[in-house]
């Protein structure tokens, strides 16, 4: 029972669950979208970006890629939301909804990949 | 690089992810936390001026309570946070600060930087193993000169001082282990602009492994090799082109040229000194009895080289178990009169301190010339740092090993055709060694004669070298520097040429006479200026003609038609 691993293979499924959880929903309705899941979606990615870095192997550079495409998305995302709640003042909806939407469905992509990988590297490591 | 930037994130990781978890858990309090705005209504804060305040908040910046003063509530999570979010970011900085004063992290920093720069040289260099008494002189005396060096040494401190010291051309340096192949190949072994590897340990197995080393990284780079037992010498030798230097050989075959013939002493004495100095003369040792104090590797050496000429010794040593001891050398202490006077110190010629502790050389010395005053003095110096001591303590001559090998060294490097003429000349007779000599006093009068070589090709040469081609100049023409410009007829060289090699032949002494021809290496003599006159020389076309011919032609294309046309006017008439 290695607790390193367990704490990694966390972190990563977590930031993929999140990511569903807030991208599952119409994309025309803002209510189903829950703005605190994608603040902690957001924290969760920055944290398992930073369990992946240090790895020199080729896999573990995948893995990194894919965390920080997965970082890059959400924070795209975040920003839109705020850009529009604050700058131009009007509530979620439209065309910026899904903006916000589509970015943390890029981002879901990402998330998908990196456990898809860990999942392999399971699999090559059988004990 | 890649590794280094690897481990500065692995120590990070903890405290990147404590930051993170602590803005996360902030943000959060002060969304949820209600608040009230100027009108009295409840107001939420939203993630966007959450994260703001927290921002400022962490980084001790501090504007203040955005946009609405806050609640009781509001401002007892923001004392929990502040503490949490400054210690947090303190936390960060001070392991970054740690992971960059770890020394691990810092050699491996240098180390980058030294590989980066060495692979940026653009001009060619010298790479100098070891930096003792030695290899400082070196290194300043190349630096003076304008060449490049790379410096390794094992020794932090030794690094340190060089940092510290002034150089013409600062030197690249690097603590490493120099018998470690990586080092020497990054350290430019393979380098298209390195000259050459000089390597100047104290140990000779660490010489012996460089010169491996260099052979079959780089074979057609020049070695010189510093070696300390005639073993060691041997096995450098054995391969390649190498050149090694025993100061004490070095030092005890001068000794015995001094006495055997002072008319060669002179000239490897000018020839091996650094430029610059006034010329003085070599103090000449008399023959007779020599006494040696001290029979280490030294002594041994001196004993040899001085029983070869047939000069009467007695050697005085401590140890009685030192193997080889020659018959009649007395057993006892060379620092107490006694012992001296059984050795014969009042008949006595000429004594030298040999031992390895220079508090001992320096009591020998003052003993010895209380008890006979007019005795010629010689001792050695083992470390740099009594070079004073030994300044005042009056001594005819001073073997100090460290100016011994650099000397010689630099001498090579400066003009490699030196080896050569050396070799040739130390076989000179010594009445033709004294006409030699006053054959260069005559050129330089009083200052330190200085050499340089000339090869005629484009690249040194241009202007000799297109001259050369077309009409047949004299060893004579070109060694009369700029005085004929000048106006002054008189024909007086300034230079004297020493040797010449065309080829695979070599000449000593080329007369006056001798035809140039290209490709040719000469070895010149003379005094600075008449250096740089000579390089002005076969440089400058307009020089050289002006030279040649005795009259100022002129330099321009326009006068130079005129004057062709008025010649030729004037063999048609």
């Amino acid at each position: 029972m290695n607790s390193e691993k367990v704490i990694f293979a966390f972190f990563i499924v977590l930031a993929l669950t999140l990511n569903f959880g807030f991208f599952l929903g119409g994309m025309d309705n803002a209510a189903h979208h829950n703005i605190y899941e994608l603040f902690a979606a957001i924290v969760i990615s920055l944290v398992s970006t930073i369990l992946k870095v240090g790895d020199r192997t080729h896999l573990g550079a995948v893995f990194l890629a894919t965390s920080l495409v997965a970082d890059l998305q959400l924070i795209a995302a975040a920003v839109v939301w705020g850009f529009t709640a604050h700058v131009i003042g009007e509530a979620l909806q439209g065309h910026a909804l899904a903006t916000v939407i589509s970015l943390s469905g890029g981002a879901l992509l990402a998330n998908i990949i990196s456990v898809v990988l860990l999942v392999a590297e399971t699999m090559m490591v059988r004990r | 690089m890649q590794n280094l930037i690897f481990v500065l994130f692995r120590r990070l990781r903890l405290p990147l992810i404590t930051l993170i978890i602590v803005y996360a858990v902030s943000i959060i309090g002060f969304v949820l936390i209600p608040g009230i705005d100027d009108q009295g209504n409840p107001w939420k804060m939203s993630f966007f001026h959450a994260f703001y305040f927290v921002s400022f908040m962490g980084t001790t910046i501090g504007f203040g309570e955005i946009p609405y003063a806050f609640t009781d509530a509001q401002r007892f999570w923001a004392l929990l946070t502040m503490y949490a979010t400054v210690v947090a970011w303190l936390y960060g900085v001070g392991v970054l600060l740690s992971v960059f004063q770890d020394k691990a992290f810092l050699r491996s920093l240098k180390t980058h930087a030294f590989n980066r720069r060495i692979k940026n040289i653009r001009e060619p260099f010298y790479i100098i193993c070891g930096y003792g008494d030695t290899g400082s002189q070196l290194t300043h005396a190349l630096a003076s000169a304008g060449i490049l060096s790379v410096v390794i040494d094992s020794n932090e401190d030794r690094i340190n001082e060089l940092e510290a010291d002034d150089f013409l051309v600062p030197p690249i340096s690097l603590c490493a282990d120099v018998s470690l192949s990586e080092v020497l190949e990054n350290a430019g072994v393979t380098h298209p602009w390195c000259l050459g590897i000089i390597t100047l340990a104290n140990d000779d197995t660490v010489n012996l492994t460089v010169a491996v080393i260099a052979e079959l990284l780089n074979p057609d780079l020049r070695l010189i090799s510093q070696a300390e037992t005639p073993e060691a010498e041997a096995n450098i030798l054995s391969f390649g082109a190498n050149e090694v230097i025993n100061p004490f050989e070095t030092f005890a075959s001068r000794l015995a040229l001094a006495l055997k013939s002072p008319g060669l002493y002179c000239l490897y004495d000018w020839m091996t000194s650094p430029s610059g100095m006034k010329m003085r003369e070599p103090p000449v040792p008399k023959a007779g009895k020599w006494i040696i104090c001290g029979f280490g590797r030294f002594g041994r050496t001196l004993y040899d080289h001085l029983d070869d000429e047939g000069i009467s010794l007695r050697v005085i040593e401590q140890d009685r178990e030192i193997r080889d001891l020659p018959s009649g050398s007395i057993i006892g202490r060379p620092t107490e009169a006694l012992a001296l006077t059984r050795a014969g110190i009042e008949e006595a010629s000429g004594i030298i301190a040999a031992t390895n502790e220079d508090a001992n050389n320096l009591s020998i010395i003052m003993t010895a010339e209380e008890i006979n005053p007019s005795i010629f003095c010689i001792a050695r110096e083992n470390q740099s740092k009594n070079a004073h001591l030994f300044q005042s303590a009056n001594l005819d001559m001073l073997m100090q090993r460290g100016t011994v090998i650099s000397n010689t060294i630099f001498a090579f490097i400066k003009t490699p055709m030196l080896g050569d003429f050396l070799r040739i000349v130390s076989r000179f007779k010594n009445d033709k060694a004294n006409e030699l000599v006053s054959r260069i006093i005559g050129v330089v009068y009083d200052d330190t004669p200085e050499l340089w070589e000339i090869c005629i090709n484009e690249k040194d040469a241009p202007a000799l070298f297109e001259v050369v081609k077309k009409q047949q100049i004299l060893v004579a023409d070109i060694l009369c520097g700029v005085a004929i410009a000048e106006c002054d007829k008189s024909k007086h060289s300034i230079a004297l040429a020493l040797f010449l090699k065309r080829g695979k032949g070599n000449v000593l002494l080329p007369e006056k006479n001798r035809i140039i021809r290209e490709n040719d290496r000469f070895l010149m003599c003379g005094t600075k200026e008449a250096h740089q006159q000579m390089l002005h020389v076969v440089n400058n076309i307009n020089l050289l003609e002006s030279v040649l011919s005795g009259e100022d032609l002129p330099a321009g294309w326009l006068f130079r038609k005129l004057r062709e046309n008025k010649k030729a006017k004037k063999n048609l008439t």
